[in-house]
């Protein structure tokens, strides 16, 4: 099971959007009928993804808080429907699956959360934690479970004599590689781990890092990788996809991504990676904040905060557009090279 | 010599435990520099938030200092009457903490808080202090800061929020700023903002600040110094291109090796064996020893601070070599 690219991707996202509205009772929602309220806000938090991962590959989603990463992340295992678009595994549209065919769909893709402590049940201890799923859902018999649980356990780099105790009992790098093991119980092909190390510390981050590494390798896991840390993507992907507001502004590959970004928001979140070689560095940031997902901006969604904006950015929705083989990247600019040349000077001296 | 602005030796804080005391901090000593700024990193439970807190007389019962020394512009602090250390505290050393919403009161109105921080310390008429409460916001980037003093905490996004906190330490141009993780919350472009503008202010104004944070990267750009704490002591401090290019203690070389770099994509990542010991647990020595591939018997006894040259100072019998 090694990475050979196969013609069907394992998972593929299509047009996805994710569009989260509070319900309404029944008074609000005469309320609303007879004008007498406006209705609830809705939060966009995908806006029209498409996105393939391929088998065997490491797939890293970076972007800021609000971006929409982790709703794509629940979006690509099953756990949320999309509101608009189709994603597929393996082919087959999870949607339209029915039964026994969902069920393996959906334990095919297992998600390892950031925060161990909330994820994993207080009360229960390590055994069940891990064995539940794979008895539940018939993987293995109940005599089995319990040297399934040890070598799963071992799998993750904990001692099998620990599976009676309680997570509290773990140290946040423990707690986190339960969670791994839990995911692994049954069986998936494709792992995301949504922001599975911003909990811990470096040095137990590195460990949590390299076993990730090696799981992949050894059980031939496909990977989606959700994090804030560049540098942590960086060195764990092959392919790296950055979002900004619910949309993904621009995606290549790993070394394609760092030394030749192509998209003005990749470009200046580069340039904000604390890094050990920049000391006394002159911190410059991009202004202004990220807006709310309540109420995006037109057109470019991130054209209040960039440098090189122009007309066209204040109307028009850039396409994500292939600008190398493999390298995609959402931007006026590149479609326009003359245009914007011409409107960097005069975007900033708008008389007022 | 010139005095210090802050001179820190030998502090020592106990929290009392089931088993006997818990020493959180360890004898802990530093200087300060007017206009310096030194990053305090280690990770969680190294007991850096609390030196920055013993720092301040901010400790809670019942933790404690029990010994030590910390020297404000001369003055000692530990023993201060509360009287004494409230006048100093908000008005010549301030503290922003990881939580702007800790901070800050959910019921009033942003400006309702900073002018009753600059009242609080000088006698100055409202519409005066309202006036500098705009000018504070102004200069940590907020814009219109004259509608938003009429703001409440919840009507600001985290990094506004940060901001609020940071704008109202700097409101009577402190001497000294203690920063406990301002930044780990917010996103990387907020974050450069904040790291931006403090340093600016710390540049214009000569103020000294400490810097507490987990992460090496961010400190390796704003700080002038580094202190390196493990289980509550301060392992090893230096200037930030000596601490980083040439460490001394094997804690701070793994911590250093821990953090994925450019160009060795997918390889593993240098890890430090086992997990940072938990303050009950008592180790004889080098409380790093355990983890320490370099250790020995001389370990077992608890090593004592080197003064090495240029004013480096380590904590560890078997240190790294100069050029190693």
């Amino acid at each position: 099971m090694t990475g050979e690219a196969t013609e069907v991707p394992l998972v593929r996202v299509d047009g996805v959007s994710k569009r989260f509205r509070r319900g309404t009772d029944f008074a609000e929602r005469l309320a609303v009928r007879l004008g007498a309220a406006a209705p609830p806000p809705v939060v966009h938090a995908l806006d029209e993804v498409s996105l393939e991962v391929r088998r065997g590959e490491v797939v890293g989603l970076a972007g800021e808080s609000g971006c929409g990463k982790s709703t794509l992340g629940r979006v690509m295992a099953g756990l949320l429907a999309p509101t608009e678009g189709r994603v597929s595994h393996a082919g087959h549209d999870l949607a339209s699956l029915a039964g026994d065919d969902a069920r393996r769909a959906r334990l095919a893709a297992q998600i390892v959360f950031q925060d161990p402590m909330s994820s994993l049940n207080p009360r229960r201890r390590v055994r069940d934690i891990i064995g539940e799923a794979p008895r539940v859902h018939g993987l293995v018999r109940r005599g089995d479970v319990a040297p399934r649980v040890a070598g799963l356990l071992e799998t993750v780099g904990l001692d099998p004599a620990m599976a009676d105790r309680f997570p509290h009992q773990f140290s946040g790098g423990q707690r986190q590689r339960i969670g791994i093991a839990r995911a692994l119980a049954v069986e998936p092909e494709f792992l995301i781990c949504d922001e599975s190390i911003a909990a811990l510390d470096v040095s137990i981050q590195a460990q949590v890092l390299n076993l990730l590494m090696c799981l992949r390798t050894d059980l031939g896991l496909t990977l989606l990788f959700i994090s804030h840390d560049l540098s942590v993507v960086r060195h764990i992907s092959d392919r790296v996809v950055i979002m900004y507001l619910g949309r993904v502004v621009e995606s290549a590959s790993t070394e394609d991504l760092f030394d030749a970004a192509n998209h003005p928001y990749t470009l200046a979140l580069l340039a904000q990676i604390p890094s050990l070689d920049r000391r006394r560095h002159h911190f410059a940031a991009i202004e202004g904040e990220i807006p709310s997902p309540v109420n995006p901006p037109p057109g470019c969604h991130f054209h209040p905060r960039c440098p090189r904006a122009f007309a066209r950015c204040r109307t028009e929705r850039p396409v994500l557009r292939s600008i190398a083989p493999g390298h995609d990247s959402a931007c006026h600019l590149n479609d326009a090279s003359a245009e914007a040349a011409r409107a960097v000077p005069t975007s900033t001296g708008d008389p007022t | 010599m010139m005095t210090p602005l802050l001179s820190v030796s030998g502090l020592v804080t106990e929290f009392p435990g089931r088993d006997g005391a818990v020493r959180a901090v360890d004898g802990v000593s530093f200087d300060l520099a007017r206009g310096r700024i030194l990053g305090l990193v280690g990770e969680s439970g190294s007991g850096k938030s609390v030196t920055g807190f013993s720092v301040l007389g901010l400790v809670d019962a019942p933790g404690r200092v029990v010994a030590g020394s910390v020297r404000f512009d001369g003055e000692e602090l530990l023993g201060a009457s509360p009287r004494r250390l409230r006048s100093l505290r908000g008005n010549r050393i301030a503290m922003v903490f990881q939580d702007p919403m800790m901070t800050l009161n959910p019921v009033l109105t942003v400006g309702t808080q900073m002018v009753e921080t600059v009242c609080a310390h000088r006698r100055v008429s409202r519409r005066a202090a309202r006036v500098e409460a705009r000018d504070a916001l102004g200069k940590v980037g907020i814009p219109s800061p004259e509608e938003r003093l009429d703001a409440y905490p919840h009507e600001f996004s985290g990094g506004m929020r940060q901001r609020v906190a940071i704008a109202t330490a700097l409101l009577h141009a402190p001497d000294l700023i203690i920063a406990d993780e301002p930044t780990t919350a917010l996103d990387v472009t907020i974050q450069s903002q904040i790291l931006g503008e403090v340093q600016r202010l710390c540049a214009e104004t000569g103020t000294g600040l400490i810097w507490i944070s987990h992460d090496l990267g961010v400190v390796a750009g704003l700080a002038d110094d580094i202190a390196v704490m493990y289980a509550g002591r301060i392992v090893e401090r230096a200037g930030v291109d000596d601490v980083l290019d040439v460490p001394r203690h094997p804690y701070t070389r793994g911590l250093i090796n821990a953090i994925p770099g450019a160009g060795e994509r997918g390889r593993p990542l240098h890890q430090i064996r086992g997990s940072a010991p938990s303050p009950t647990s008592r180790l004889v020595g080098c409380a790093f020893r355990p983890r320490c591939d370099r250790a020995g018997e001389a370990c077992l006894e608890e090593p004592g601070e080197v003064l090495g040259p240029e004013g480096r100072r380590w904590r560890c019998f078997h240190p790294l070599e100069a050029g190693a």
